[in-house]
């Protein structure tokens, strides 16, 4: 009786409790840097960002609570709230699914068996390791209307259609297009994941797809596809809170404009604390594009239905 | 026991995570922080480090620790210090916005120690060395919570080469806006359909909207601090500036810029501008890059009527931080820190090591001699005008202007379009500012 019920004590599973309190206690200690780090770091700040919000605080003296003051303006009496927020829309909107479509195909091009692929697949995933800042003085000259290595490509096509070059970044009608397709250089950061899961996907259906007569396209579109439809959801939520996020492109090439049209969101929190020393409405503004990223990306989860885990159909 | 161990432990690795290193005042000395703009390996470092050095040689009291980071770092640094009364004692922040940290009592008073002592018969802190201009900025409530550092100016630069390449000489240089027209047209060069070389433009280097207006009597604001920019006379200035060089087109001018740009270096020390307003540090700039140029400097062109001989100027001011530690002897000390730093040697020292002019006028005055481009430079830092600071827009001369001021010239916008543009959004953070602080 009693080894039964030592036998069943040693089959019950794991868990905190079971642990002896000793190693507890040793697990917090070696946990205790981290744990230090998230509420310091982490949750001090998230909270004392809340707090600010409701107050009118400009660095040099004492917070005053104002109550949804800061809320209310930006809402109903702020021009370049609603304009950084459109833009930021536009961005995301674009950005997120133009990212996903260009990983897929370079996936789908790198997952082929040529000699030196290895190769490819590094230099396309190179720009990921590549300082947004260089990243984006670079981008500049190439897209620079005068001079820049874009247009002079382009030129010939200018020419037969006998038009102006494109002015590119420093065009209001086109710059957060450009800062869009510039974004597309690091497309090779999903490529593999996207990567990862087509090489996972067993070779067994595109035989049986190969037996039943499906060409290659009629393979993508019922069997790859479908089957990397978690890498695509992941990246696709990732994508919606980094485009939420945009700033440091359009800080470094165009100072928001031109006319403001690359004057997104975070810019002009940026600019609300760094700029108008307005700390509670920054933070104000912090919380709103929190609300508004967790709204968007509990939307975007309900699609999980029609994501495809293989390991749900065993 | 193990439990006081374990608190041990994690005190211990708290302390580590917030390893300040130990304190390396000397025993029965007191401590005094300043933060300079002298980081190490800095050019400037050992010149201000030997500064220091000096004055805490002379001290039985006091001992000055200086924290040097570069100009790039050192205003978010300053800027969240203030914010958690972690402040140096001594610190260097920017002239133009002393009211700001000197009414929500982040500075100690100046005017109070000045005070003590003469009362103390120590003698009157001298501020005739000053600029007026530089100490109104200094002055907040009928007191001063800071002293000027140093200056900047802005001066006209011409290039006498180009000047004599169309038989023109240092007597042509223009002083007012008519001759400047003249004069530089005379010096424009295109080379086929690009322009090679411009006589001048308004808009290039330290050339600022505002920095006309003032030459004109007129401002951004009005002295209550409202937005202006709605009268004609503000169109007539930006359309001057925008309209300049309207015997280019704007593609000619966009392509000549963007080469500008391309080049890396300033233009009128590339040699592909005549005459370009710039500051006291272009200067700096033709000696480090070594150009080969035979130019001088003047005062800006004036308005044909009534013009108002101005420029714009700013500066570092110094200050005395009080974080609310409430201790004396350590204000005391900052203050004996800041006279020995405005003391004439000092400020020639500090001169020397960093390039910059000093507001004591007296030390420059020395500098300057035998070198008749500073001796100019420093000639129109007493015209000098520091911006107003605008609590609702404390960035109105820059962020806030600058997108229209794009518009106008890349001709998406008239001045009108401009101007009203820039002052609707100036009424909209004044009415936001109002709401939130008076409503």
């Amino acid at each position: 009786m009693v080894k039964n019920k030592k036998m069943k004590k040693q089959n019950k599973k794991p868990s905190i409790k079971g642990l002896r309190h000793e190693e507890k206690r040793l697990g917090y200690i070696f946990a205790s840097p981290w744990l230090i780090g998230l509420f310091v770091f982490g949750a001090f700040p998230l909270i004392f960002s809340l707090y600010l919000s409701f107050t009118q605080y400009d660095m040099v003296g004492a917070p005053r609570f104002i109550g949804f003051d800061n809320y209310r303006i930006l809402l109903t009496n702020d021009v370049l709230f609603w304009k950084s927020l459109f833009n930021t829309l536009y961005h995301v909107a674009i950005a997120v699914p133009l990212g996903i479509v260009v990983g897929v195909i370079l996936a789908l091009l790198l997952n082929t068996k040529i000699k030196g692929m290895g190769i490819y697949r590094t230099l396309y995933y190179l720009p990921n390791v590549v300082s947004i800042v260089a990243m984006s003085l670079l981008w500049m000259w190439l897209f620079q209307p005068s001079f820049g290595l874009v247009n002079q490509i382009l030129r010939p096509f200018y020419d037969l259609f006998n038009m102006e070059p494109l002015g590119w970044y420093k065009d209001a009608d086109i710059s957060k297009l450009t800062l869009i397709i510039m974004g597309l250089w690091t497309a090779g950061g999903s490529m593999v994941i996207y990567l990862a899961q087509m090489q996972d996907i067993p070779g067994e259906l595109y035989e049986a797809a190969d037996i039943d007569g499906a060409n290659w396209f009629q393979k993508i579109i019922k069997i790859t596809l479908p089957l990397m439809t978690p890498s695509i959801f992941f990246n696709f939520i990732m994508g919606l809170i980094g485009g939420f996020q945009v700033f440091t492109t359009a800080y470094i090439m165009t100072g928001g404009g031109p006319s403001r049209s690359t004057y997104y969101y975070s810019y002009y929190l940026f600019d609300k604390m760094i700029a108008d020393n307005a700390m509670g409405s920054a933070s104000a503004m912090a919380w709103i594009l929190m609300v508004i990223t967790l709204v968007i990306t509990m939307l975007a989860l309900m699609l999980n239905k029609y994501v495809f885990y293989m390991g749900e159909q065993d | 026991m193990k439990k006081i161990f374990l608190l041990g432990l994690m005190t211990l690795s708290i302390f580590a995570l917030s390893a300040c290193g130990g304190s390396d005042v000397p025993e029965g000395k007191i401590g005094i922080e300043f933060w300079h703009m002298s980081p190490v390996g800095s050019e400037s470092y050992s010149g201000t480090k030997a500064i220091i050095n000096d004055f805490n040689a002379s001290q039985d009291t006091y001992y000055v620790k200086g924290v040097g980071f570069s100009f790039w770092d050192y205003w978010d640094k300053v800027n969240v210090a203030i914010a958690s009364d972690n402040a140096p004692e001594v610190g260097l922040h920017t002239l133009d916005n002393v009211i700001l940290r000197g009414s929500n009592g982040a500075l100690f008073n100046i005017s109070d120690f000045i005070q003590d002592d003469i009362d103390a018969g120590l003698g009157e802190f001298d501020l005739s060395v000053f600029n007026q201009s530089q100490l109104d900025y200094a002055e907040y409530d009928g007191d001063l919570f800071a002293l000027p550092f140093t200056a900047t100016t802005r001066v006209l630069y011409y290039n006498l080469d180009m000047f004599a390449e169309v038989g023109l000489t240092e007597a042509d240089v223009p002083t007012t806006w008519s001759e400047l027209e003249t004069v530089a047209a005379q010096l424009n060069k295109t080379d086929g359909s690009q322009i090679s070389q411009i006589g001048f433009d308004p808009t290039y280097g330290q050339g600022t909207y505002h920095g006309f207006l003032w030459q004109k009597g007129l401002d951004f604001f009005d002295e209550n601090g409202d937005p202006t920019l709605n009268t004609q006379e503000h169109i007539d200035v930006l359309d001057w500036m925008i309209n300049f060089n309207s015997s280019f087109s704007r593609a000619q001018l966009n392509s000549f810029g963007e080469a500008n740009q391309i080049l890396g270096i300033d233009p009128f020390a590339a040699g592909r501008v005549a005459m370009m307003i710039g500051t006291d540090s272009l200067y700096d700039t033709m000696k480090q890059n070594g150009a080969d140029i035979n130019y001088g400097v003047t005062q800006i062109p004036l308005p044909d009527e009534n013009g108002i001989r101005t420029n714009w100027g700013s500066g570092f001011s110094i200050e005395l931080y009080d974080n609310n530690d409430n201790n004396p002897e350590k204000a005391k000390g900052s203050w004996e820190f800041l006279k020995f730093l405005m003391s004439k040697d000092i400020q020639k020292r500090f001169c020397e090591a960093n390039g910059w002019i000093m507001a004591n006028n007296d030390a420059m005055e020395e500098l300057v001699l035998g070198d008749p481009i500073r001796t100019a430079i420093f000639n129109e830092v007493q015209y000098a005008v520091d911006k107003v600071y605008i609590p609702y827009a404390p960035n109105w001369h820059a962020a806030d202007w600058k997108t229209y001021y794009d518009e106008a010239l890349a001709g998406t916008m008239t001045a009108e379009q401009t101007l009203a543009a820039a002052r609707a959004l100036y009424i909209q953070k004044q009415e936001n500012y109002n709401d939130i602080n008076n409503g």
